[in-house]
């Protein structure tokens, strides 16, 4: 790399509403995931805003940035991104954990949150001990479990058959409609993409264009 | 994220590293032993060194005498002083002193028969013979209301010894028993009675005690109370056709001790009687030279200990150091899903004290076992000073264990330091990539 200058994204600009489930799609380099990490607060923008709840993330530092996502964001990561030590309850319930939650209750929300995704028989399970799809399960129910604003998802069924891929669409748009939460998904899988609201279209860090497939919610920014 | 939570959390991590943790403990208890061992040593020659003195005499006594002025030099604005009953009354008024014992001492001899012994004869006050450290070992200690008695020194019964006899036979007395008589003669015994000019007298003493042997101070010396030696010298004084000096302007005793209530109080009292003009001498002069030889030798061997620590908080660096690079990625995803950058500095930092603090206990453990163990086999300091006194070479104060404890959890981190900002710095996008 050295000096040599990459610009990933250059004049993005997109609004994402409130209880929205949109899918930025685009070839791998078109800055999608770039954009997705940002929106997150986990890279910032040499240039630009970006507003979540009218909150501006391009000024916050690392401290006020953990305590944003701790609030406002889950996620859900193409490589599951289990801890391989931990159960599945573990895993959940680790997002509480750093809350600050106490134990009996952050385990009963996390059992509760994995019986929604249907492994209430995989609680005391390792990541090794569980198939792709189960783990992605586990993942999901990890993104949930601390009732955040918006959920992300980048390319969460990378690593899937298409059987499971359909499942786990299935099960991570109906709980975000159930949840009233905003899901953004990046992929660049085009069946993927017909899950969502609306499409953005991304390529060379750019958005080409925005196709829009049902009715919007409120207005985020 | 709450404290028990964190410490759950760091035990667990501690624990699936089994062995490395273990050997990383394994560092830090060599190296806490060792300093406290090395330590203990020190605090042991200390003790044998404090414990040979006190045979000297006791720790806590001040000896004062007066002042020895050159008639010469005209006195440089310092009062005349002098030890009589207002020295006495002024050394009590000093706060930590706990008694005062004037001692008025002259020369003398006991006869036991055929046998003599030639020996300094003291009047002391009976009051503070018990708070003077002497200790009976057969008998009594003087009282108020004895008169012409004597409290004999341990040694004292070996030193008789038959003045016409031409070889020396181990004498037989016993002091408890015998009839004793005591003179101020000073030539007793070797003199022809027929040619003495001087009418000494002789006094019938009882005996009420015999002291142990302990105390070299007061093992060769007969105790009698103040008002029979201050009358016997009288006597002498008569016999001999000297003057009764007055006794204004003039020493009324030979020394006076004080006895202070706590060895770390010598030396302000010391200093206080200096101060009033008098000369005064105690063992803690000499503690003090030996202390500091004790603390010399003591800091050499704690810095060969040191220096095993020191090899020990590497360690842990190094486990710590190695421990986030197999968890750069597990960091990573703590981070994104909510782990603020001081949770991530504690877990590492309570994982580094703790394996200081583990450490820190088995080594003390370890420590008492070695203690134990040089001692049991190591003999003793007293046998290599040639005082037979049975000092430990090895001594563990209890603040030494407290200490090292805070230290090796203190050690550990200072050790985990860096490591926990190392992982604190991590990029969490950067880390949940690393595969």
């Amino acid at each position: 790399m050295g000096d040599e200058k990459i610009i990933a994204l250059n004049n993005v600009n997109l609004e994402i509403y409130k209880k929205e489930i949109v899918c930025i799609i685009g070839t791998s380099g078109s800055g999608k995931s770039t954009l997705l990490n940002m929106m997150a607060g986990l890279e910032k923008p040499t240039k630009g805003e970006i507003i979540v709840n009218n909150m501006h993330l391009e000024n916050m530092n690392e401290k006020q940035l953990t305590k944003f996502r701790q609030k406002n964001i889950g996620f859900v990561f193409q490589s599951y991104n289990l801890i391989p030590t931990l159960t599945a309850l573990e895993n959940v319930s680790l997002v509480l954990t750093f809350r600050g939650v106490p134990r009996k209750i952050r385990d009963k929300k996390a059992t509760e949150m994995l019986k929604n995704v249907g492994l209430g028989n995989r609680l005391h399970h390792k990541p090794s001990e569980m198939s792709g799809g189960q783990q992605q399960r586990v993942s999901i129910a990890r993104a949930f479990v601390g009732n955040p604003k918006i959920v992300f998802a980048d390319e969460p069924t990378g690593n899937l058959d298409t059987k499971t891929t359909f499942e786990i669409m299935d099960l991570v748009t109906s709980m975000s409609k159930e949840l009233n939460q905003t899901l953004v998904i990046v992929t660049h899988d085009n069946e993927i993409s017909r899950y969502a609201n609306r499409i953005f279209h991304m390529r060379d860090g750019k958005i080409e264009n925005v196709e829009e497939l049902l009715l919007k919610g409120d207005v985020v920014n | 994220m709450n404290s028990l939570d964190l410490i759950y959390m760091g035990i667990k991590n501690l624990w699936r590293r089994k062995l490395r943790t273990f050997l990383t403990v394994l560092g830090v208890i060599i190296g806490a032993a060792s300093i406290i061992v090395m330590l203990s040593i020190g605090f042991g020659l200390t003790q044998a060194f404090e414990d040979q003195l006190s045979q000297w005499g006791s720790l806590t006594n001040i000896n004062i005498y007066p002042k020895w002025s050159d008639p010469g030099i005209p006195g440089g604005g310092n009062k005349e002083v002098y030890l009589n009953d207002e020295a006495v009354a002024s050394f009590k008024a000093i706060p930590h002193v706990v008694a005062v014992n004037p001692i008025v001492e002259t020369y003398g001899t006991v006869i036991n028969g055929k046998y003599i012994t030639s020996i300094p004869i003291r009047g002391i006050d009976p009051k503070v013979m018990q708070d003077f450290g002497f200790e009976i070992a057969e008998g009594r200690l003087l009282e108020v209301s004895d008169e012409m008695t004597a409290v004999f020194g341990g040694q004292v019964a070996m030193s008789f010894y038959n003045p016409k006899a031409t070889v020396w036979r181990e004498p037989k007395v016993d002091l408890m028993k015998d009839k004793l008589m005591i003179t101020l003669n000073p030539n007793y015994g070797w003199s022809d009675p027929n040619l003495d000019t001087v009418n000494y007298k002789s006094y019938k003493i009882k005996v009420a005690g015999i002291l142990t042997q302990e105390n070299y101070e007061h093992s060769y010396a007969v105790y009698m109370p103040m008002a029979d030696v201050k009358k016997m010298i009288k006597d002498k004084e008569k016999a001999e056709n000297q003057k009764p000096t007055p006794n204004k302007g003039k020493d009324e005793y030979q020394n006076i001790t004080v006895k202070v209530d706590d060895m770390n109080n010598v030396k302000e009292v010391q200093d206080q009687i200096k101060a009033l003009g008098y000369e005064a001498y105690s063992l803690n002069d000499q503690l003090e030279a030996m202390k500091q030889t004790a603390r010399s030798i003591q800091l050499a061997l704690g810095g060969i200990g040191a220096i095993s620590l020191l090899v020990a908080a590497i360690g842990i660096t190094n486990t710590m150091v190695m421990s986030i690079y197999e968890r750069t990625r597990e960091i990573g995803i703590m981070k994104v899903i909510g782990a603020s950058i001081n949770d991530i500095k504690k877990l590492f930092l309570f994982e580094s004290a703790l394996i200081g603090l583990l450490g820190g206990i088995l080594g003390i453990g370890v420590s008492y076992l070695l203690s134990f163990l040089i001692n049991r086999f190591g003999g003793s300091f007293g046998n290599f000073m040639g005082t037979g006194l049975d000092s430990k070479i090895s001594i563990i104060p209890i603040w030494l264990v407290f200490a090292s404890l805070a230290f090796s959890a203190l050690i550990g981190v200072i050790s985990g330091y860096y490591p926990a900002r190392r992982a604190m710095k991590l990029s969490a996008i950067d880390a949940i990539r690393t595969e």
